[in-house]
């Protein structure tokens, strides 16, 4: 893209001529000099306070010093940052600064990182004029993850802008003034907010610290590991420090990766479980019923020998494998390569088919790609963002920070469609900043889309080049869309038709749209579907094929995105290529050096089926937990027990690993190299901070061993090999860089679709019925439907083993509108039974105003109980398991 | 003593005016907003309000027209006035009586300004503690809303110009003009960085402009009597019109005295204020509140406008005069000041922060007999690093007393220091860092 022609400013900083961009701050032209200015409150995410007062500098023609941090470069300007009276300055700020300040520095986290220590090294001398009385605060415990020690605290308010400005958390305030100034939490309680961290690795000084490894170490002791987060598909950067192979703690410095240095609650403090007590050390093998513990050797040739006895008796397709999308791109190729080669079936699947394999098909039929046609950039220079059924704060939180940046920054439009209302809480809620919200049932989604689809083929905001280039595609969806009765979608939405309408004027109006859609549409009935129809709204709108436009479904898992390239899926092969395509067969099967299975690849649900009518006689699972994630009414414990033989390689002993005759260790990622692939589609290295636990071996390498036990070798140095191999099939992967190159849509593949390719469903896509599920009653009964989401705090069951989260929530509770509390004469904490037609739970309520009326929420990480009153339906088209939402009674025990 | 005709105390001087509507309207209030409203241009409105060269009367004495001017052009967006009533400053009581004695004389200068500048709401920000004025003020809006002087469709002529009292919450800092921006906001009152400065960025980040009470009760006056009657008031053309004074300390008539800018510092302590309470002479006297450096009895014959008194090496500040007699300890003076300036230090910056606790603690130590000569040196180091180090003004206004008592009665605190010394070496007293 050619660069647009920027106002530059000329100026001299200490002798340096330099050319900035108008508008830069002195401080950050100082920085581009290599001149540092001394300073505490600046910060280059947030607005310049100009408190702390230690970046004075002479400005020529300017009687006073002027602050760098909040000086904008004028043409011309001279500034002086080293001369006697800015030295003078420096340290008489200095001195105001350490005069209350404890000096207790052999005792403090920040002792060796510390700015303050840093400046008074290189300003004060080696004694102080005060000899007054300190002022001293009476320790407070403020909360259990964050520790604040507010004598050491130089006020720069960094932390309480960082919560304000990019969080939206606003949990943090000054209180008291002057000296008697310190940061607390609103009112009197313990900090109660999203636990980003931002405020622990944003203080300057050791005001605010981690408790998790309070007096642990010193800085200077720590070994630091730079790598990627697993707990959603953000993928964020972040370096984790050790001492003694002990995981001391996580950071994530200002301008790293694609989160620039920001973290979640599961990213900063969510790191202990890859040291879990409970880790697997040894490969087991049931022996009389019970797993006991047994060497590499034997458990590796039982697997082997096992797996050829059964593939010479029952053949090839009587295995079936599944694979968590926590693994590193090498980990998934080289499993699907394992599978389709050492065994010779396309019967695996990975935890991708819980949701992201839709947001995956729709792209690829709507345009080919199989990535997002956007990155973080263009969400955060979008001038419209319409966010459909995600919790975006809670799921994906730094992806919603770009949106918030947006938003706050930039003055985006946000439009969201989602369940959850606008209300402020401890936890950022995106819908507060929407200027178009659509509160709706989480099975509603798809008729308020079709409102926004209606409202724009009505109102004139149909691009104009469409009615020539795909006229049948533009007839059919206005005669269905008009089709609709604004009665009926306003009865099944809330939303009215002026409501729609303006959305849909500022959604086709906007210059750069993007639209975000996440586990609501993705994992709910009608995924598929509704992911597809929203790619619609970007073509009737203009809006698609532009750059900075597109649709991103957000991922959930930290590799998703990687384990549908990487083939990890039935129905794909790496690339990712059609399993069904002979070109893309031929490229890999000329790469292998081998024909690959004919037969179409099972995927999760009909595994299970398979598994339990006696069809498949061995699974090897790898990281996945059927047992523990899908509801008792899928019964996939009953078809796990019907194997023959079932191997599990897992971190821990889950409810499927129980099962298993063999249970192999693997490392966790905090103990292997690779690469992810973001939910953007940028790929990561991923870097070993420790030693693996115990025995524990990575799991390509286990595969590894695998195969060549089985004779069938499938040999590499390291990982870096299988990523070689891999680029030789996919080109371009794992081009680290910067930002990620974004997919342009693919002509072709837009002109089938506009052409033929939208017409095999629009018909069920555009209709209104089948969209509610049963009658939702509202009365007297406690009739409710529950979702099961979500948490901020949690990711899957992994992270239910981390100490530091289970510290800020350790269970499960039923959330639930205080409307509805007070109709079915529940109080806060009250226990109740949950019950329906399938079983039920008891759990505690909680009240929120946030969850709408009608709907209860429970998160899925404590949902063991909850599962009962689940049932499944499954998509006809990319066959995902659907089970996130049921109707349920509550009464009061 | 000569008699100087008042302008803004008028009407209150009348015996039995209450202040009420009819009392204000009888005395011909609300005129000059008829004569403007939809007869004269918001532009030349600003106009005249330039030419009769009102300043600022909160303090920093900025020429009003021409802040009104600083407005964009051309933007359609809303914008804001906001009354500045959060009048803290020690010594200075001026606007909580044109408040309390003439709401309404209040309120039509802020109809005109809104007029003038396009606005449609006003707030006024009342100090906290002025329960009686914010009611007053609050039941003088209701009247005058009834009568069609404010709210929708004023005096018939489809204007909109609605005002809200806020009561502030009990912060000094919130008299400065982008604190109590922050503090309306609802956030807590802290300075904000200039620029940009609230005529661009305001209140919530919208245009604005911030007008001292007084300022804003001239107005009426100026449209009435025209801007060069104002201009020939006082001391033209840089201190034109008439300033109200608020006379405290050791004089016989405490009080709030109108008079033209430019009479002498004496004329107003000893033929306004009826001179001292006592056969004591004058020791030293403060011009403009507590923000401005102490005078001496060499600067009695200073004029009482803007230049005179800066000259003098003082500000005409706020208004507030206070008077101190022979025997005054001016360091005890200083220090009672000081810490007024450390109780209210928002804690913002570095310099003012830290350096009020620094300052106070050095005071009083002082003051206690336990000095050191050298404590005079930090003293003025500290004082010259807190100066025009920080956002807000506070920092230079905190140093005054300090500085200037320093300045003229440093033997006093040589003295105290001596007399400490001479006592033979103590323990250092450990004076508590209180908490507020």
């Amino acid at each position: 893209m050619p660069h647009a022609a920027v106002d530059t400013v000329t100026l001299t900083i200490d002798g340096h001529h330099l050319t900035v961009p108008k508008g830069t701050l002195v401080i950050e032209a100082a920085r581009q000099a290599g001149v540092m200015v001394p300073h505490f409150c600046y910060h280059p995410k947030l607005k310049p306070d100009a408190n702390c007062r230690m970046c004075l500098v002479e400005v020529e023609k300017m009687p006073k010093l002027q602050t760098a941090c909040s000086t904008p470069v004028a043409e011309g300007m001279v500034v002086r940052t080293a001369t006697t009276v800015v030295n003078e300055a420096h340290k008489s700020v200095l001195e105001f600064i350490l005069a209350n300040h404890p000096l207790d520095c052999p005792v403090c986290d920040q002792g060796g990182r510390c700015d303050l220590q840093d400046f008074s090294h290189q300003y004060t001398p080696t004694t102080s004029r005060f000899i007054e009385v300190k002022r001293v605060f009476p320790k407070e415990y403020f909360s259990p993850l964050i520790e604040t020690q507010m004598n050491r605290c130089v006020q720069c308010l960094r932390c309480v802008r960082y919560c304000d400005e990019v969080m939206d958390v606003k949990a943090l305030a000054p209180s008291g003034r002057g000296t008697m100034t310190e940061i607390k939490s609103f009112l009197h309680h313990e900090l109660d907010c999203e636990f980003c961290g931002g405020c622990v690795q944003i203080c300057p000084v050791g005001a605010i610290t981690s408790r998790l490894s309070m007096y642990e170490y010193r800085p200077w002791m720590l070994k630091r590991a730079d790598t990627v987060c697993t707990y959603c598909g953000d993928g964020c950067q972040i370096t984790i420090q050790t001492k003694d192979n002990q995981l001391v703690e996580v950071m994530s410095a200002q301008g790293a990766g694609r989160n620039n240095g920001d973290l979640c609650a599961r990213g900063f403090f969510g790191y202990h479980v890859s040291t879990h007590p409970d880790r697997l050390r040894h490969p087991l093998i049931r022996r009389d019923g019970v797993l006991v513990q047994a060497t590499w050797e034997e458990a590796l040739e039982l697997v082997a020998e096992t797996a050829v006895r059964l593939k010479l008796a029952h053949g090839p397709n009587a295995f079936a494998g599944l694979i968590a999308a926590r693994c590193t791109n090498e980990d998934l190729y080289l499993f699907q390569k394992f599978m389709r080669l050492a065994i010779g079936t396309n019967h695996l699947d990975s935890s991708a088919r819980y949701g992201q394999i839709n947001g995956v098909r729709a792209l690829r039929r709507v345009q080919g790609t199989h990535r997002w046609t956007v990155t973080f950039e263009d969400i955060v220079s979008a001038d419209a963002l319409l966010l459909v059924g995600t919790n975006i704060t809670e799921t994906n939180p730094i992806t919603g920070l770009k949106v918030k940046e947006a938003v706050k920054k930039r003055q985006a439009t946000l439009l969201t469609i989602d369940s959850l209302e606008p209300a402020v809480g401890a936890i950022s809620n995106i819908a507060n900043l929407s200027s178009h919200h659509f509160s709706v049932h989480p099975d509603r989604f798809k008729p308020a889309v079709l409102g926004l689809i209606k409202a724009v083929v009505e109102d004139g905001h149909v691009d104009p080049t469409l009615a020539q280039r795909a006229p049948a595609y533009l007839q059919t969806i206005s005669d269905s869309v008009q089709d609709l009765s604004w009665p009926a979608i306003e009865a099944a939405t809330g939303g009215t038709p002026e409501s729609f309408r303006e959305a849909a004027r500022t959604f086709a109006r906007s210059a750069r749209a993007v639209i975000l859609i996440g586990q609501g549409v993705l994992r709910t009935a009608d995924g598929y579907g509704l992911a597809t129809t929203l790619l619609d709204l970007l073509l009737l709108t203009g809006q698609h094929g532009r750059p900075g436009c597109g649709l991103a479904p957000l991922a959930e898992e930290n590799n998703d995105q990687g384990a549908v390239e990487m083939g990890a899926v039935a129905e794909y092969l790496p690339g990712p290529g059609d399993l069904s395509d002979p070109a893309a067969r031929s490229r890999v099967a000329q790469l292998w050096k081998e024909d690959l299975p004919q037969e179409p690849g099972l995927t999760l649900m009909p595994m299970l089926e398979r598994a339990r009518a006696g069809a498949l006689k061995a699974m090897f699972i790898v990281g996945e937990n059927p047992v523990g994630s899908l509801p008792l009414s899928a019964k996939a414990k009953e078809a796990l027990q019907s194997l023959e033989f079932l191997a599990c390689q897992e971190l821990f002993l889950t409810e499927t690993a129980q099962l298993a005759h063999v249970v192999l260790p693997a490392c966790s990622y905090a103990e292997k190299d690779g690469t992810f692939t973001n939910t953007e589609g940028h790929v990561q290295a991923v870097r070993h901070a420790i030693d693996p636990i115990g025995e524990s071996r990575p799991d390509w390498e286990i595969f590894s061993a695998l195969s060549v036990l089985m004779g069938y070798p499938l040999e590499y140095g390291d990982a870096k090999e299988i990523l070689k191999e891999i680029r030789s099939l996919i080109p371009d992967y794992g081009r680290l860089g910067p930002a990620p190159t974004p997919m342009r849509p693919a002509t072709e593949a837009v002109d089938g679709y506009l052409h033929t390719g939208y017409a095999t469903d629009a018909a069920d896509r555009y209709a209104l019925s089948g969209t509610g599920h049963e009658a939702r009653g509202a009365g007297n009964d406690g009739h409710l439907t529950l979702l099961i989401a979500q948490s901020l705090f949690h990711s899957g069951k992994l992270s239910t083993r981390s100490k530091g989260l289970l510290q800020v929530q350790a269970e499960g509770s039923l959330t639930l509108n205080p409307a509805d509390a007070a109709r079915l004469g529940l109080a806060d904490r009250d226990q109740v039974r949950v019950t329906n037609n399938l079983g039920a739970m008891t759990t505690t309520v909680m009240l929120a105003e946030r969850v709408p009326k009608g709907l209860v929420l429970f998160p899925e990480h404590f949902d063991q109980e909850a599962r009962r009153l689940l049932t499944v339906s499954t998509d006809p088209v990319t066959q995902v398991p659907y089970y996130k939402l049921t109707q349920v009674t509550i009464e009061r025990l | 003593m000569p008699k100087h005709e008042p302008v803004l105390l008028k009407n209150m001087l009348q015996p039995g005016y209450t202040g009420s509507l009819a009392d204000y309207e009888r005395a011909g209030g609300y005129q000059a907003l008829r004569t403007v409203l939809g007869k004269i241009p918001p532009a030349e409105v600003t106009h005249m309000v330039i030419k009769s060269g009102l300043r600022g009367r909160g303090g920093a004495g900025f020429p009003t027209g021409v802040k009104w001017g600083f407005l964009p052009k051309d933007y359609t967006g809303p914008k804001y006035l906001c009354c500045n009533a959060d009048e803290s400053e020690p010594g200075t009581f001026k606007d909580r009586q044109l408040m309390e004695r003439d709401p309404h004389q209040v309120l039509e200068g802020i109809a005109i300004a809104c007029y003038a500048i396009g606005v449609e709401t006003a707030y006024i920000y009342i100090r906290g503690e002025f329960a009686l004025g914010a009611k007053i003020l609050e039941a003088a809006i209701r009247e005058a809303r009834a009568a069609g002087y404010l709210g929708t469709n004023v005096l018939g002529t489809g204007r909109t110009m609605n005002v809200w009292v806020h009561r502030g919450a009990g912060a000094y800092i919130c008299g400065e003009e982008t604190a109590l921006l922050e503090s309306l906001e609802g956030k807590r009152g802290l300075p904000r960085v200039k620029p940009p400065f609230p005529a661009t960025h305001g209140l919530y980040n919208k245009p604005t402009v911030v007008n001292n009470v007084e300022t804003l009760a001239n107005l009426p006056h100026i449209i009435t009597r025209g801007p060069d009657w104002f201009a020939s008031i006082g001391s033209p053309p840089k201190s034109a019109g008439t300033r109200i004074f608020c006379v405290s300390g050791h004089v016989k008539r405490p009080g709030n005295y109108e008079v033209p800018m430019g009479i002498t510092c004496r004329e107003l302590i000893f033929e306004q204020a009826g001179g001292m309470r006592s056969d004591k002479p004058l020791k030293a006297f403060i011009p403009g509140g507590a923000s401005a450096p102490f005078l001496t009895p060499d600067h009695l014959d200073v004029k009482l406008d803007f230049e005179s008194v800066a000259q003098a090496g003082s500000m005409l500040g706020s208004g507030g005069v206070t008077v101190m007699e022979e025997g005054t300890d001016m360091v005890w003076a200083a220090l009672r000041l000081t810490e007024f300036f450390y109780h209210e230090s928002c804690g913002k910056c570095s310099p003012c922060r830290e350096g009020s606790s620094w300052l106070v603690q050095t005071l009083r130590r002082i003051v206690a007999g336990q000095g050191r000569m050298q404590d005079l040196e930090t003293l003025t180091d500290l004082c010259q690093n807190i100066a025009g180090r920080t956002v807000c003004a506070f920092g230079d206004a905190e140093v005054s007393p300090i500085l200037s008592t320093l300045k003229y009665w440093r033997h006093e605190y040589e003295a105290l220091i001596r007399a400490a010394e001479a006592d033979g070496p103590t323990e250092l007293l450990m004076p508590t860092a209180a908490r507020h």
